[in-house]
């Protein structure tokens, strides 16, 4: 194999990786819209909040990382179901506008909180992960890359099928489509509610693990959630597989951007592909055609 | 004469506005030093260090006596390190109080304000910003630099490699923010100019995480040095751990506010052998002859990080121009502190720096090459002082 060919496969491998990890992020802000409507921007700081967890369990409590990393998708989902039930759920009727604007509000408690709790300063989150290096034939990938790539690709995989075969998720998929119908069919809406914002804030919190062992943490770690909303709006809010397919082909693009374009056309060339694809679908590649705008 | 109730309200409110005039008198005298602080946000970690730098130093000039038996006072607010809150802070800081020193939190705002400045006329600015282009006196005459500038720092570094390994190849990994950018150029030409050869020039978009791409290029590369700016850690420590993982023999380098070693030090192992251009002695630097450390350690047992350093040194250059002002019977205005500041030669800085400093334009050109080594938690010096002037 040339090495530039080589080259080529190796970047691209990469970019599915960090696209993999952008797609679990949009994946939490999908999960959520889907049942509720509700456009929650506070999954950035969730997100935030999943990796100062795993960092206060496994190095403030010296726990394992096999038992931090639970935990703090276990913390993750109790946020989320306490937000929802405290502050989202007595908003039910209310312009959404409004409820946007509390996911606003709450992502800056958050990062207060964050910042009170554990300090301004970024950290570094205890290895958990092999650094050795991966070959796939004679490409290299990253060990942490691959990682989240298998993560990614299994949570979401199994979401899909979730959605498709599970009760429950026919339940939140009818909840989605018409919450008076589903009233009166019997579905527990708040219910269904609670649930949604739970199993987001867990993958949320999740994600911000995986973000946090290759990146570090720090309060401002929630800017990675703005990329993944870029993914979420171009594959469709409430669209799962928008949300994967979206997710690997920005992580593609914008890791062949920064290599043959350099990294300062990475963000050009995100926003230029945004702009291009709700000119084209404004609905997302994936998403419903009577999706509300924001 | 008959004491009635209304006489004795009038006589406590008589007494109540003599006090606070009194007081207001006593604020007057002052000098305040202003500042837009960045306290939360994205530089919070360094904003909370340098107030507590800044107020550690005012303190020690304020048990001494203060300035010509005038008190210093800090008078700051919280900025969330954006441009329009900073410049918000300025204006009602100066709006409230008769400021003649101010610090600043970024090289926007240093830059946004910077014609308020000359148009006030009354004050000077220094601040967290280390920008090249703050760095020169016709166009910023009121803005002062800490210590070396941006191209200052990376030229220290290139002058180490120079000495070190000649002909050495470099890749340069910058952040594709002002802060960033800034030193690129220069340190193509002055890199040049030593006989090291550029192989690479990586950007990274802001808020990157996963750095696998650039590895990628790294390892095309095979550069002997890697020089990053505009970071704080992330994504530093990726770098270098993949690098690693590759068996890269790359040294890793970074710029001042990349060199906090408490930081490093949540790092572990990967760290170990990270190097970079830092102005200030480290909290735990053994030295003789610095009496300041000595201080600092006395005030404060813990260890206290580079922005402290940072905003103790600008406490000290701000006092010592204003003392030279008040000293000289002199109007404190920004033309008079900014003259009696370029005054400053061979000026001994207690230890801070570990030379005596001059400020003869806007910068201190002075650093030392640091290590951290991972077994001692700590960054060690590897090389002397360097002056680039």
């Amino acid at each position: 194999m040339s090495g530039d060919l080589l080259f080529f496969i190796e970047i691209s491998l990469a970019g599915l990786g960090s696209g993999a990890l952008l797609a679990l992020t949009a994946l939490a802000f999908v999960l959520i819209y889907k049942a509720t409507r509700v456009v929650n921007l506070a999954v950035s700081e969730v997100l935030m909040l999943g990796g100062y967890l795993f960092f206060a369990f496994a190095a403030g409590l010296g726990l394992s990382a096999w038992v931090a990393l639970p935990l703090s998708i276990l913390g993750g989902g109790l946020l989320g179901g306490i937000v929802e039930r405290g502050v989202i759920r007595p908003m039910l009727g209310e312009n959404p506008i409004s409820v946007f604007m509390v996911t606003v509000g709450l992502g800056s408690i958050l990062v207060g909180m964050a910042e009170l709790i554990w300090g301004a300063e970024p950290k570094s989150l205890p290895a958990f992960i092999s650094t050795t290096p991966l070959f796939l034939g004679e490409a290299y990938v990253s060990r942490k890359i691959a990682v989240a790539f298998v993560v990614a690709g299994v949570t979401i995989s199994v979401f899909l099928a979730l959605f498709r075969f599970w009760r429950g998720g026919v339940a939140l998929r009818a909840t989605a489509t018409d919450q008076a119908a589903a009233y009166s069919c019997g579905i527990n809406v708040p219910g269904v509610f609670s649930v949604a914002w739970i199993v987001g804030c867990a993958t949320a919190a999740g994600a911000g693990v995986l973000l946090g062992a290759i990146g570090g943490i720090s309060t401002t770690m929630g800017v990675f959630g703005l990329s993944a909303l870029v993914v979420v709006i171009v594959g469709g809010l409430d669209s799962i597989l928008g949300a994967l397919i979206g997710g690997l082909a920005l992580g593609l693009i914008q890791s062949w951007a920064s290599t043959y374009l350099g990294g300062e056309y990475t963000s050009v060339v995100t926003f230029g592909l945004l702009i291009v694809a709700m000119m084209i679908r404004p609905y997302g590649l994936f998403g419903t055609h009577e999706i509300e705008r924001l | 004469m008959k004491t009635t109730r209304r006489m004795a309200m009038g006589l406590l409110a008589g007494a109540a506005s003599l006090g606070l005039s009194m007081g207001a008198a006593q604020a007057q005298e002052d000098i305040v030093i202003g500042g837009s602080l960045p306290m939360t946000g994205v530089f919070a970690f360094a904003g909370i260090s340098i107030e507590a730098g800044m107020s550690d130093y005012i303190k020690l000039v304020n048990d001494a006596g203060g300035i010509d038996g005038k008190m210093v006072r800090l008078a700051y607010e919280d900025t969330g390190y954006k441009v329009d809150q900073s410049v918000a802070v300025f204006n009602k800081l100066t709006s409230q109080e008769e400021i003649h020193l101010y610090y600043g939190d970024s090289t926007g705002f240093a830059k946004t304000i910077a014609p308020e400045l000359v148009r006030k006329g009354s004050m000077i600015m220094g601040g967290a910003s280390f920008a090249s282009e703050l760095n020169n006196p016709e166009a910023y005459p009121y803005a002062f630099i800490p210590g070396p500038d941006y191209t200052e720092m990376v030229n220290i570094l290139l002058e180490y490699i120079a000495k070190e390994k000649p002909g050495a190849s470099i890749a340069l990994i910058n952040s594709d923010t002002e802060f960033g950018r800034d030193p690129i150029a220069a340190a193509k030409a002055r890199a040049a100019e030593l006989g090291l050869d550029v192989v690479l020039e990586i950007i990274t978009p802001p808020g990157s995480v996963d750095v696998s791409t650039e590895v990628l290029k790294l390892r095309r590369a095979r550069p002997d040095y890697a020089i990053s700016h505009g970071y704080i850690l992330a994504p530093q420590p990726e770098f270098m751990s993949q690098a690693k993982a590759l068996g890269l023999e790359t040294k890793f380098m970074g710029t001042f506010w990349s060199m906090d070693s408490s930081l490093w030090k949540t790092v572990g192992e990967t760290a170990d052998g990270y190097m970079g251009v830092m102005p200030y002695r480290y909290y735990y630097d053994d030295a003789d002859n610095a009496p300041m450390l000595d201080k600092i350690r006395e005030m404060r047992p813990e260890y206290q990080s580079t922005g402290y350093m940072q905003g103790f040194l600008s406490a000290m250059l701000m006092v010592e121009s204003a003392k030279r002002v008040l000293a000289e019977g002199k109007e404190m205005n920004g033309a008079n502190l900014k003259a009696a500041m370029n005054t400053i030669k061979d000026f001994d800085t207690g230890g801070i720096m570990g030379l005596p400093i001059s400020m003869p334009g806007n910068s201190i050109p002075v650093g030392r090459v640091y290590q951290f080594s991972a077994a001692e938690g700590k960054m060690l010096p590897v090389s002397d002082w360097i002056n680039v002037e």
